[in-house]
């Protein structure tokens, strides 16, 4: 029973719609020519929140993330759904506290790397207390 | 096979997701107005910490062992559970979640294809904690009496249950059956655990299982005594629920910040309320007929309600409606009534009944121009201060200079519901 031929890839969005909520597919057929053409607008919701329940949102604090394009400010997305991979961003609890960081792991150990050469990466050794708490998906920023 | 999914401690649970220092140690969440303890984490219920304790009472135990205190922060509590539950309706369809209340969920567990409950109560279990964040614990057995009885044994000792307790057999049904008391099965009230202890002897959930059906109807009840009786046997009594059942009454009640002497104030208080049960009425497409008013002076028990003859009136509109408007004048009305000059007061609360469908919605053929205006401005009330949050627009009865919503100084940011508390990470 893994996790994913469990539940499925259905979307999980948040967006609900009927067919009645198109504005021109009219009951009585006598709509414009161009509703043949309607479709629904694109919703950001449904592109960028894959599994609603799972999804929260953070605001980014420093710099340490900066060559990834993940700058001060900037809002994140993250999905407690997704495992964490190699190279992946995560948002890691450490020691207690909650760290954006890019996850690395090789045959013996387990690193957290920032993207910013000013920073120094993180050796998830044997006395660190580390959980994943989610994996980031996208980053709102505002140009 | 039925299971209940219960969310542990939930509201210190939902502190500690953004707080994940927090985790293995003591942490309480108080009451409306900061006035109770009314969720205990582990850590701290083995500190002996009471439930539903006066916070002041407790707070030399909490200062001394360091204990984590939050305001109940019900914006986050809300989206938190919403998601639990929501996780549990991805999981196994919507009409095999029936929500029980903000933290408890019963799942029909008969759509699986597999008899491996321990795997499918686990599975549910980390897919809701790796989800959501949410730690629960899982109770499985042939009937929501059985199932509920399970997930206290889960809950009891943690470490060893994994959080999840499966009666799937005979052997372990009774077994769980004679660990617990009446007292602690669900549906028996503990006047009813008392008679069955004192006037019949009946101490555990075993005895109580050996009733004929006949003593069930006389002492137990009648109906209702004998599903308790047919669920412990493991036959299933109670079905799932629809669990959208239109409210038969509709109350706001809340302590003052501080005592209040002046009628005004208490006018103010009273429209808020009205304001706040009109919107939770609309929002289940119902009118009200009878609205009800009652106010706590201090020093007074606090725990009247809208029984007591002498704090409480009520007036008979002459047709049921659901707009703010009209209800606030006889609710400020009832206030002239019930005020006495002179007396501090510390609570009040207002409450609709007299229930009906609202016939107003979506613009009735049928009604004067006028009320469909009204229908359309609390349509938009109610839209703009669900996008807006905050209650920003309100009737000027509700006053402008006081705020009458709870007084939680320790609460957590809305951490899941505004942008601009969205937890901020290095």
């Amino acid at each position: 029973m893994e996790g994913e031929e469990f539940y499925g890839a259905a979307y999980k969005g948040s967006k609900q719609f009927k067919q009645q909520d198109v504005k021109t597919a009219n009951a009585t057929g006598f709509g414009a020519a161009a509703d043949d053409y309607m479709e629904r607008g694109i919703d950001l919701n449904e592109q960028l929140v894959r599994n609603k329940p799972a999804t929260y949102f953070f605001k980014m604090k420093s710099d340490a993330m900066q060559q990834a394009g993940i700058f001060d400010g900037d809002i994140l997305i993250v999905d407690r759904s997704l495992k964490k991979a190699n190279g992946k961003i995560i948002v890691a609890v450490l020691n207690g506290d909650l760290l954006v960081r890019r996850y690395h792991e090789n045959f013996s150990s387990a690193f957290l790397i920032p993207d910013n050469d000013r920073y120094k990466p993180i050796n998830l050794g044997e006395f660190t207390d580390f959980k994943l708490w989610g994996v980031v998906t996208y980053v709102i920023h505002q140009v | 096979m039925k299971a209940i999914v219960d969310c542990n401690n939930f509201y210190c649970s939902c502190e500690r997701l953004f707080q994940p220092h927090l985790d293995n140690k003591p942490v309480v969440v108080l009451s409306n107005n900061d006035g109770c303890i009314v969720s205990r984490s582990d850590e701290a219920k083995k500190l002996g910490v009471e439930m539903a304790g006066p916070y002041f009472m407790a707070k030399p135990l909490i200062e001394k062992h360091d204990v984590a205190v939050f305001s109940s922060n019900y914006n986050l509590y809300g989206d938190l559970s919403w998601r639990v539950m929501e996780t549990l309706r991805i999981i196994l369809g919507n009409h095999n979640v029936e929500v029980y209340s903000v933290d408890e969920a019963f799942l029909d567990l008969s759509i699986f294809p597999t008899e491996n409950f321990p795997r499918i109560a686990k599975e549910i279990r980390t897919t809701v904690e790796d989800w959501t964040g949410i730690k629960v614990s899982v109770g499985v057995a042939p009937t929501k009496v059985l199932a509920k009885l399970a997930n206290r044994i889960a809950k009891k000792n943690k470490q060893q249950t994994d959080c999840i307790a499966v009666l799937d057999t005979e052997e372990k049904i009774c077994a769980a059956l004679r660990k617990t008391v009446v007292g602690d099965i669900w549906g028996v009230g503990s006047q009813y655990a008392k008679k069955l202890k004192e006037l019949w002897g009946i101490y555990d959930a075993w005895q109580l299982r050996n009733v004929n059906e006949e003593f069930a109807h006389k002492h137990l009840g009648g109906v209702v005594g004998i599903r308790l009786i047919r669920e412990l046997k493991g036959i299933e009594a109670k079905e799932m629920e629809n669990e959208l059942v239109t409210k038969k009454m509709i109350a706001t009640t809340r302590m003052f910040g501080s005592a209040v002497g002046d009628i005004d104030s208490i006018k103010e208080a009273v429209a808020t309320y009205t304001s706040r049960a009109a919107e939770k009425l609309r929002r289940q497409h119902s009118a009200a007929r009878i609205i009800n008013v009652f106010v706590v002076a201090k020093g007074e028990n606090h725990n009247v309600d809208f029984r007591g003859a002498t704090h409480s009136d009520y007036i008979t509109l002459p047709t049921a409606t659901s707009f703010t408007n009209e209800l606030i004048k006889p609710a400020v009305a009832l206030v002239d009534k019930l005020y006495e000059k002179g007396k501090l007061y510390k609570k009040a609360g207002v409450m609709l009944s007299g229930i009906v469908p609202d016939m107003s919605i979506q613009g009735n053929l049928f009604l004067s121009e006028t009320k469909n205006c009204e229908r359309k401005l609390m349509d938009m009330i109610d839209n703009i201060n669900f996008s807006q949050r905050d209650d920003v627009l309100k009737f000027a009865a509700s006053g402008t200079t006081r705020d009458w919503k709870m007084r939680q100084e320790l609460r957590s940011p809305r951490y899941t519901t505004r942008w601009n508390e969205l937890y901020e990470v290095s």
